[in-house]
């Protein structure tokens, strides 16, 4: 076992050397890259990384450029996270052979995915790599939304959201399917760890992480990515909407260890009403219309169902 | 490289990063490390920008959210100091002016070719604000 | 943990799955992803076993599907080292996507592929859809005939596919059932030599190389990508045949056996011969000597590499030849079947009159009988003796129903 970062706080964590590029061509504003670089500053050790196809992956290796200072692979859509299982499966291989370059490191091995390559065509790759224990970490890059294609709707995607494939209209208020609870679908896996995260609570995100990465098995990361281009939002105002996503509890900050023991670990001091979450995307514009507005309502009240939910979970320390 | 032909790029499309060997990544900074003309740092997304971000030193408290929230490795931090910005990578979103939380704010958006110290000069002062 | 070694005895009596699996263990392959389907499946089954024996030190990672299977086996070999597995048919056809992709990235993995047909309709016996399949898929395509071939050709694979000016992935096929799961006996190499053969993996361009961070399965786009697919069609067309005709060289003297690029029997007086694949070239050239005691002078080409296909060699096997035969074993999707497309390539621009046929026969597992190849060497004949071919181009050989011939 390495020794853990120490990341005290935000001007320690300043310290850190990025193994990130910029020029790369994700969107200005893009939340993905804020997030990338939070887990990867989160540790010092060696790295071996993957993309599944989508916005990180096509804006940060395209010849003859790559915007990663670690080893990185991309496959395919759906098979990231098999990739890095391969990967860490060689490593255990060389490793037990005495054939490491370098056998004195501790590498991580973590995938990135978007919401479309986790919730949808790479479910089974993902599903069979926690399954099977590899010493992985796999990180969605939420965004709700098939983003790289031009904003079809994913498993993602939440009820009213207007995507390209389930488009707002006359007749219509958007998508009607509610989104997929991933987390808990990969805590039922029984893993060490499964948490979700966002990019404005930094320190939450990197003292998941580094617990991710300190555990001996697979972990499941979900972060919330707000998409400027597909939300509708000035990129100015990427991490005011990651705020409203967590303060009002759409996407609420908790761990699950061991597939079963609930810890939330971010309670807002002042809950954000969800309209005001809704209200800074053109997204969800449409429900402001008079006979949408009870959709806003069922909203809030699917939030706090949910809320209650992860609090009683928590509660029953089960 | 844009004239390379088939013949002359290593087999797969495989990139490096770096020149040579790197013993320790994570703890050499940027300006230490030797990277290829094949890594986005030697690239530059400067014409993304319709904005850019101006840095009044005076005023920072070096609390560097900028920095964490940068999505493109742009704010300069060393020795725990915010010291500028890495004007090739940013895109010019504006981030940073947002979470800026000093009053005045360090960092205001401009238009792309205003000039520097002038707007240094005349950086806008304290607010006051309304209870 | 050391492993062990294995005894063999000289002949084993090995079906073609267990000879690949020897062939596996004695690679000593770090990495094996790999999912079943009949009738691959004994090959993996076959390491995870010699795992559980220690005879064998790696990783075996029993995937989700055979997607995930390559998948598992191109992060393995990006990663660095040696690396195979095994599918057939329909897994072969999930695996299509992640072909491209690890010969695109260049990385040696070997595949061993035990043909069988396609659905729909399923049927998990023997014929070369998959192997017809993967043609285009910028891999090294060798081809089994017996259970013998399936463990030598796993050594020639493994040397060309990891050799640096190469660095392309390797299938190496054998027909479904009739040689994967047909006992024969099967001279082995001991451990030493055989691993000695391969040699130890020498990475390159390793992710786990910690001090030179590589990026893999970049995003190119019509400023790029036609000269990496360029780069990679050079390699296979002008690097790959001097490679593995060096590697049959030298494991003809290591062993005794010979291996060709084209494989030719009986053709130097030959003037009829069959051109075909797998299993069926052993009952062709037995065909091909009873038809000599009759008085036609037959022969049989046999194709050792699929893939890069060996132009040249087809032309000097087939220039002296004045009736040839085209035999493919893969439902032909509306046009003339394969072999008999690149045998007419190779063919049309040289002086050779040679008149060319085309068979479609064996789909799913239906029998090749020696019947079938003695009305076809007789049809030959009588097309070398009207001095052209006198019937359409294309032709079922043993399906029920009226005469089914085309073009």
């Amino acid at each position: 076992m390495s020794e853990m970062k120490k990341i005290k706080n935000l001007k320690e964590f300043s310290t850190s050397a990025d193994r990130f590029e910029g020029a790369n061509l994700l969107c200005p504003g893009c939340a993905h890259s804020i997030i990338v670089r939070e887990v990867l500053n989160a540790t010092n050790d060696d790295l071996v990384l993957s993309a599944s196809t989508g916005c990180l992956e096509v804006c940060t290796a395209v010849y003859p450029y790559t915007s990663w200072d670690a080893s990185w692979i991309h496959i395919g859509f759906e098979n990231g996270s098999t990739a890095v299982a391969g990967a860490e499966a060689m490593y255990n291989a060389l490793k037990n052979k005495g054939r490491l370059k370098q056998p004195d490191r501790n590498p991580k091995f973590v995938s990135f995915a978007g919401d479309g390559a986790s919730y949808d065509i790479g479910f089974q790759w993902i599903s069979g790599c926690m399954e099977r224990g590899h010493n992985i970490m796999h990180v969605v890059l939420d965004n709700e939304v098939y983003a790289n294609t031009g904003g079809q709707r994913s498993s993602s995607t939440p009820i009213g959201s207007s995507a390209t494939t389930s488009p707002a209209g006359r007749v219509s208020y958007g998508e009607k399917k509610n989104k997929k609870d991933m987390v808990a679908i990969m805590a039922s896996h029984g893993i060490p760890y499964s948490a979700q995260v966002a990019p404005n609570k930094w320190k939450d995100m990197v003292k998941k992480i580094q617990h991710g990465m300190a555990v001996d098995g697979p972990v499941f990361i979900n972060a919330v990515s707000p998409c400027t281009t597909e939300w509708k939002f000035d990129p100015k105002d990427t991490m005011m909407l990651t705020d409203l996503s967590t303060d009002s509890l759409v996407f609420p900050l908790y761990e699950i260890i061991d597939g079963h023991e609930l810890n939330i670990t971010y309670r807002p001091k002042n809950v954000v009403p969800v309209e005001e979450y809704l209200a800074a995307q053109g997204r969800f514009k449409h429900l402001f219309k008079d006979e949408y507005k009870y959709l806003i309502k069922e909203w809030q009240e699917r939030v706090d169902a949910n809320w209650a939910y992860l609090n009683r979970r928590e509660e029953a320390r089960v | 490289m844009a004239n390379t032909g088939w013949d002359e790029f290593e087999i797969g499309a495989m990139l490096r990063t770096f020149e040579g060997s790197i013993d320790d990544i994570a703890g050499t900074l940027q300006e230490d490390r030797k990277y290829t003309e094949n890594s986005s740092f030697s690239a530059s997304v400067a014409d993304w920008r319709i904005e850019k971000p101006i840095f009044a030193k005076d005023y920072c408290i070096d609390c560097q959210f900028c920095w964490i929230y940068c999505p493109d490795i742009s704010i300069i931090s060393r020795d725990k100091k915010m010291i500028g910005i890495d004007m090739d990578h940013c895109k010019g979103c504006g981030i940073c002016v947002e979470v800026c939380p000093t009053n005045p704010k360090s960092l205001l958006m401009f238009p792309e070719q205003a000039d520097e110290e002038t707007e240094i000069a005349q950086w806008p002062a304290k607010e006051t604000k309304e209870k | 943990m050391a492993f062990d070694k294995m005894e063999l005895r000289d002949i084993e009596v090995w079906d073609g799955n267990f000879a690949a699996a020897q062939a596996l263990r004695q690679c000593q392959i770090d990495v094996v992803a790999a999912y079943p389907i009949t009738p691959s499946t004994p090959i993996v089954e076959g390491y995870a076993k010699f795992l559980a024996d220690n005879y064998v030190e790696g990783e075996f990672v029993m995937v989700e599907s055979e997607h995930a299977a390559m998948s598992g086996c191109i992060g393995a070999a990006a990663a660095g080292g040696r690396v195979a597995t095994a599918t057939s048919s329909q897994g072969f056809a999930l695996m299509v996507e992640t072909l491209y992709q690890a010969s695109g990235m260049r990385l040696p993995i070997v595949l061993n592929v035990v043909n069988r047909a396609l659905a729909a309709p399923l049927n998990v016996n023997g014929d070369h859809s998959d192997m017809y399949l993967g043609r285009d898929s910028g891999w090294i395509q060798f081809d089994s005939y017996c259970p013998q071939d399936a463990y030598d050709l796993n050594f020639i694979a493994f040397r060309v596919a990891e050799d640096h000016d190469v660095r392309l992935p390797c299938m190496v096929h054998q027909d479904g059932f009739m040689t994967s799961h047909t006992a024969q006996g099967v001279h082995t190499m001991d451990d030493d030599t055989a691993y000695s053969f391969v040699g130890d993996f020498k990475p390159m361009n390793d992710m786990l190389d910690f001090e030179h961070p590589v990026t893999h399965g970049v995003q190119t786009e019509e400023d790029w990508h036609f000269e990496h697919k360029a780069r990679q069609h050079n390699d296979l067309m002008t690097k790959v045949m001097p490679k593995i005709q060096a590697a049959f060289d030298d494991f003809k003297t290591l062993t005794g056996r010979e291996y060709n690029i084209v494989e030719r029997y009986d053709m130097d007086d030959a003037d009829v011969c069959v051109v075909c694949m797998g299993t069926s070239v052993e009952t062709a050239r037995e065909v091909a000597l009873e038809m000599r005691a009759k008085g036609i002078k037959a022969g049989v080409v046999g194709i050792r590499v699929v893939r890069p296909f060996p132009f040249f060699e087809i032309q000097e096997a087939l220039k002296d030849v004045k009736a040839i035969a085209a035999l493919d074993r893969s439902a032909p999707g509306g046009a003339p079947g394969m072999l008999f497309n690149e045998i007419a390539g190779c063919l049309f621009n040289t002086d050779t009159k040679a008149l060319l046929s085309g068979y479609i026969y064996g789909l799913g597992g239906r029998d090749l009988t020696k019947k079938h190849l003695v009305d076809l060497f007789t049809e030959l004949q009588a097309n070398v003796d009207a001095g052209k071919v006198l019937t359409p181009l294309q032709q079922f050989i043993g399906v029920r129903g009226p005469k089914l011939q085309f073009l």
